[in-house]
């Protein structure tokens, strides 16, 4: 083993100490070294990497993943993410073994785009996985939410907190029950004319009417609350028109006479 | 002139495994001195007109008619003319004296051009693929690739775009394709360098293929969006970019866009396309569906479509009816199915919306109804139905697929009346969306016609004609000159 390859090792078992240890100062500061470490060396080298080189660098990404999660810092986590994507997709997949993190990696990072409400991203994610992947319980979990989300079914969503796959999952969990509240907010504010307090704190996965009436403050103060009941101000919609949009129809008849002059 | 009459008096009778009227080699040669006329002329009309030709020809093609061909289109002994012949198997001996006849005859006159260097690559590629030889054929495709790269000539551009397709034809048929995905995006980038736009066009459709044979949706919409594009010149390639963009928007969820593209690719593909429109109206069933809308019955009845499009005609019946056991079963029954047409997870999404259309129909028939009975209509399977029901009903009112409202208090949904939209300006808008398509169309269509060039001039004579491309000749060495000055 050449010694550029050996001190990253050994750094890398310190960081695993204090990754154990619940030492999150000292482990962003390995693991920052661990990574400028890294990319130095491969870019020294020039040459393919070696199957026990690319399984460190798998690992040191994969834990940083972790850790991001653990520090709870949602950037961080995206970009480290990326860089351990292609230790799974590419073609170096085929030749190094497949990592036990896999799958719950990948779970996490679909219900981080949820959380974040990429839909999008998580639809893209979702194609790139094998049928055998989604039958993962952590895949399938992160899916499983999605589909609950998008019908609307978020007593689901809620429940699932129970049924996490890996630890890890607990803190965008928890993240997801703040949009989950904002979700059942703006569906009651259309859906209902008015719900009595006590409803409306059950709805809103409140314990105390203080938290509640503190939460429409910040982030609805149009509501309004009278006699025990929530009123929502529901906005008239597509009334009948009662005016003639002249300037738009002008404008449209005028373009239509163009084009047909244009044809003649 | 003369030796080409002679060779194909020789060649016809000698050719008598494939002695159809009129033979194949007498057309590959005209096909190949069409070409000659086009590189000569720099029309590259001509030598559009010479590969379609060719596509008539292809299932003719035969190992004997095809060495013939390259004796008399190559220089025989010169290197691409040895390798291109050990692609083909010798059939028997007696073609190969016909072989050494010709080629002692052509020798001394003939020297290859790279435009039918380039097409006889074509050619040998065309034949190797419908022989199903597929390593030969990446080996071939190869080496022609490394040829093309070495030429700067407008005249090669058509036949080069061609061999690309060709090229990663032969990777797919191995399943190699991630292999030359590099290699696709060099040409890409010399493509654009060089103008070429025919072969932009059909590198990027390339690209986009092997991408999302992989299911790279990403680095497909990210190379779609930031290659340069201009107004089509191939048909074919177009609806293709327009099948490849609409799988990439399904899947990023822009469905409205998604559907014009794939129903515009199904519109514009050529009729003899069976198997790409059948593909593209497949995915335009299922964004349809995703938008809420259901297609109707004769899309699934189209001539040569019924039987493939079956799955889906079924899928669109149990979307229709809001029934979610019966969408359950119909996904279950055909997942082989959509798994291989990759729509599989699609169908997955789907499952929401069978829950809204069945919304939709129940706030359609009653007036007031208990979410109970909600929950059981729709066959909600959970711990808690009434909860979910009502948060269900919820979305969907805020998404405005049902016109309601929830009474928490007693547990049930009020309906509303459905107004007059003749009172609204709907109506306009879409009268107004209509007549925008019409004139764009009529836009288009004249835009599209073509008209063949000096057709209203006076026909210059043969010499004129000559006097003027030796001007033009001249004036564009001078410019040459001129730039190499500035450097």
């Amino acid at each position: 083993m050449d010694p550029k390859l050996k001190e990253v090792s050994q750094l890398f078992e310190r960081f695993k100490a204090a990754f154990i240890r619940n030492d999150f100062d000292t482990c962003t500061k390995l693991l920052s070294q661990l990574k400028s470490l890294e990319a130095f060396h491969h870019y020294l080298k020039k040459r393919p990497m070696q199957i026990h080189e690319l399984t460190i660098a798998r690992d040191i990404y994969e834990h940083a993943v972790v850790l991001s999660v653990k520090i709870e810092d949602q950037d961080a986590f995206e970009r480290d993410f990326f860089q351990l994507k292609p230790y799974y997709t590419d073609a170096c997949s085929g030749r190094l073994p497949p990592s036990p993190q896999e799958y719950p990696i990948l779970g996490l990072n679909l219900l981080r785009l949820l959380v974040q409400n990429r839909i999008a991203e998580f639809h893209t994610e979702l194609e790139l996985l094998s049928a055998p992947a989604l039958e993962n319980p952590c895949i399938k979990h992160a899916v499983e939410l999605e589909q609950s989300f998008m019908e609307g079914a978020y007593n689901r969503v809620l429940s699932a907190r129970q049924t996490v796959p890996h630890e890890t999952y607990v803190y965008f969990m928890d993240l997801l029950a703040k949009t989950v509240r904002d979700e059942i907010a703006g569906c009651s504010e259309k859906a209902y004319d008015s719900l009595s307090i006590n409803d409306a704190r059950r709805m809103l996965l409140y314990s105390s009417d203080q938290e509640l009436f503190e939460y429409i403050k910040e982030e609805h103060s149009e509501w309004e609350i009278k006699n025990g009941y929530v009123i929502f101000q529901r906005a008239k919609e597509s009334a009948p028109c009662k005016e003639i949009p002249s300037l738009q129809l002008i404008n449209q008849t005028l373009s239509y006479a163009r084009e047909l002059e244009r044809i003649v | 002139m003369t030796q080409d009459v002679e060779m194909k008096d020789q060649a016809v009778p000698s050719d008598s495994v494939s002695s159809a009227t009129p033979s194949p080699l007498q057309h590959l040669k005209e096909i190949a001195s069409l070409i000659e006329t086009g590189a000569y002329a720099r029309e590259v009309r001509r030598i559009v007109r010479a590969i379609r030709l060719t596509m008539v020809l292809r299932r003719k093609l035969k190992a004997s008619v095809l060495s013939a061909f390259l004796t008399s289109a190559l220089v025989p002994g010169s290197e691409v003319h040895s390798r291109l012949s050990s692609y083909l198997p010798k059939e028997d001996d007696h073609d190969m004296e016909v072989d050494t006849a010709t080629s002692a005859t052509q020798a001394p006159v003939k020297h290859s051009l790279p435009e039918l260097e380039i097409y006889c690559y074509l050619l040998v590629l065309i034949f190797l693929i419908d022989q199903k030889r597929y390593s030969e054929a990446k080996s071939c495709s190869s080496a022609s690739i490394t040829r093309l790269k070495n030429l700067n000539r407008r005249t090669v551009d058509v036949l080069a775009a061609r061999l690309y397709f060709y090229y990663s034809l032969s990777y797919e048929l191995t399943d190699d394709l991630a292999e030359i995905r590099g290699n696709l995006l060099s040409l890409h980038r010399i493509a654009t360098l060089r103008h070429d736009e025919l072969g932009q066009e059909t590198l990027l459709n390339l690209l986009l293929r092997n991408y999302l044979h992989y299911n790279l949706y990403d680095q497909a919409e990210k190379l779609r969006s930031k290659a340069p594009r201009f107004e089509a010149h191939s048909n074919q390639q177009f609806c293709r970019y327009l099948f490849y963009l609409g799988k990439i928007r399904t899947i990023q969820l822009e469905y409205t866009d998604a559907k014009e593209s794939l129903l515009q690719a199904a519109r514009k593909a050529p009729v003899a396309a069976l198997g790409f429109r059948v593909q593209c109206n497949k995915w335009a069933v299922i964004v349809r569906l995703l938008l809420g809308e259901i297609p109707e019955r004769t899309v699934f009845m189209q001539k040569g479509m019924e039987k493939a499009l079956r799955p889906y005609f079924e899928l669109t019946n149990a979307v229709r009816i809001g029934d979610l056991e019966l969408f359950k079963s119909v996904a279950e029954k055909f997942a082989s199915i959509f798994t291989s047409d990759g729509t599989h997870n699609l169908i997955v999404r789907l499952r929401h919306n069978v829950i809204r259309t069945g919304l939709r129909n129940i706030s359609i028939s009653y007036s007031r109804i208990s979410l109970a009975d909600v929950a059981k209509k729709l066959r909600l399977d959970s711990s808690n139905p009434v909860a979910d029901a009502e948060s269900i009903v919820a979305k969907a009112i805020r998404d405005g697929a049902i016109d309601a409202t929830l009474d928490h208090a007693n547990g049930w949904m009020l309906s509303k009346e459905t107004g007059d939209i003749y009172s609204t300006n709907e109506p306009q808008f879409a009268f107004n969306s209509r007549i925008a398509f019409c004139l764009n169309m009529h836009n288009e269509a004249v835009r599209a016609l073509r008209f063949p060039p000096n057709s209203h001039k006076e026909k210059e004579s043969a010499e004129k004609r000559r006097e003027r491309q030796q001007q033009e000749q001249e004036l564009a060495k001078h410019i040459a000159e001129e730039d190499d000055d500035d450097f």
